[in-house]
């Protein structure tokens, strides 16, 4: 492989790219700690809300949901550094899992929804009969 | 004139000699595996809330049923445990992204002791995992009051008849009547237990190749970002893991 691309005079070299200074790394280090303290603090307060709170009157579903999101995104783009890299890699990446997961959801819910209705319908007609 | 500007930004990345992405083919071919299998665990995610739509108010509870601690034998914990396992698992993937940070300024003896926590905090998750199927797989304990659910299910081609049944295998449990929630227990948790797995095994190759100065000879640490990138993936699906089958 690494002959592939030395046939390429002035391909550059991403691997080698990839490096910064002490300096800099220090303010990359504080971000990430922010990062993992802010993460911290979501998974407390997702476990507060679901190990003790009864709340019946609130959504909860909504709740975690959205926190979950809120997770991943720091994880992909600022572990995984999808931040840093170009617009063109992220969109390849996020777009069309997020369309696909959008859709996939839909169906799975809607037709477990159906299937429940339709499990009582069954029931009751049999009942009936 | 804009439009004019953008086409010209864009030829210069497509039209051949670079990367249009700005990355080495190998961290571009691992992200493209990751959101392959990124699609595998949302399907499975989705076939789980299929079945829990369906079986609206049969399901289990999962704080009646994850409220073991170790050491802390009797005393309800609901998802303390797990609660721990998601800590653990978030500890580890921080460790890992300093471990990535100090390749980027080559500082070999950093990379290794980071890596080694990374490594550290999945066999800790293993473990856990492992003590939790024990928990999920025996039941709970049999006291004087516990009289236990009556079964009647056929397993391995023979009938079976327990009256006192605790806890799960693949086709009875006694958190509920449905047998599918034992099967995504094992179906889900097993298969991202496998990743963490196989995670701890590519850290610890990664582990002993920086030991051993692979990567100053190579001039660049990219495999410490690339096992990274895996490393962080089986953290992100546990996030979705543990919001979907544990929280909901």
């Amino acid at each position: 492989m690494a002959d592939f691309f030395e046939e390429y005079e002035g391909y550059p070299n991403y691997e080698k790219m990839a490096s910064h200074d002490d300096a800099h790394g220090k303010v990359i280090r504080k971000k990430l700690w922010m990062v993992f303290w802010i993460m911290l603090i979501v998974t407390l307060i997702e476990l507060a809300i679901g190990a003790f709170a009864n709340m019946e009157e609130i959504n909860k579903e909504y709740i975690f949901i959205f926190f979950t999101v809120a997770k991943a995104f720091f994880i992909v783009f600022v572990f995984m550094h999808l931040g840093d890299e170009k617009k063109a890699l992220k969109y390849v990446i996020i777009a069309p899992y997020t369309l696909f997961i959008f859709y996939l959801a839909f169906m799975a819910i809607t037709e477990g929804v159906y299937s429940w209705h339709i499990k009582d319908i069954i029931s009751t007609v049999a009942m009936h009969q | 004139m804009s439009g004019q500007s953008t086409t010209v930004t864009l030829r210069k990345d497509w039209e051949g000699g670079v990367s249009p992405f700005g990355v080495s083919y190998g961290k571009l071919f691992m992200w493209f595996f990751l959101v392959s299998d990124a699609l595998t665990f949302s399907s499975l995610l989705c076939a789980y809330g299929f079945m829990r739509h369906k079986y609206t108010g049969e399901w289990a509870h999962p704080n009646e049923v994850f409220h073991h601690f170790p050491f802390l034998e009797g005393k309800n914990l609901p998802l303390a445990y797990v609660g721990f396992m998601t800590f653990d698992l978030i500890m580890s993937s921080v460790t890992m992204v300093l471990a990535v940070e100090a390749g980027h300024r080559k500082n070999r003896k950093q990379v290794i002791m980071w890596l080694a926590f990374t490594v550290l905090g999945g066999l800790i998750f293993v473990g856990s995992q492992c003590w939790e199927w024990y928990h999920f797989i025996t039941g709970p304990e049999l006291s004087a009051t516990y009289h236990g659910v009556y079964r009647d299910y056929i397993m391995n081609g023979r009938h079976i008849i327990d009256p006192h049944f605790t806890g799960a295998n693949l086709v009875v449990n006694s958190y509920t009547m449905l047998p599918t929630f034992g099967d995504f227990f094992f179906c889900i948790t097993g298969f991202h237990g496998f990743h963490v797995f196989s995670g701890v095994i590519i850290n610890i190759i990664i582990l002993i190749m920086v030991a051993n100065g692979l990567m100053d000879n190579r001039g660049h640490y990219e495999m410490v970002e690339k096992a990274g990138l895996y490393w962080h993936f089986v953290d992100l699906v546990w996030v979705f893991v543990f919001t979907f089958f544990y929280l909901l």
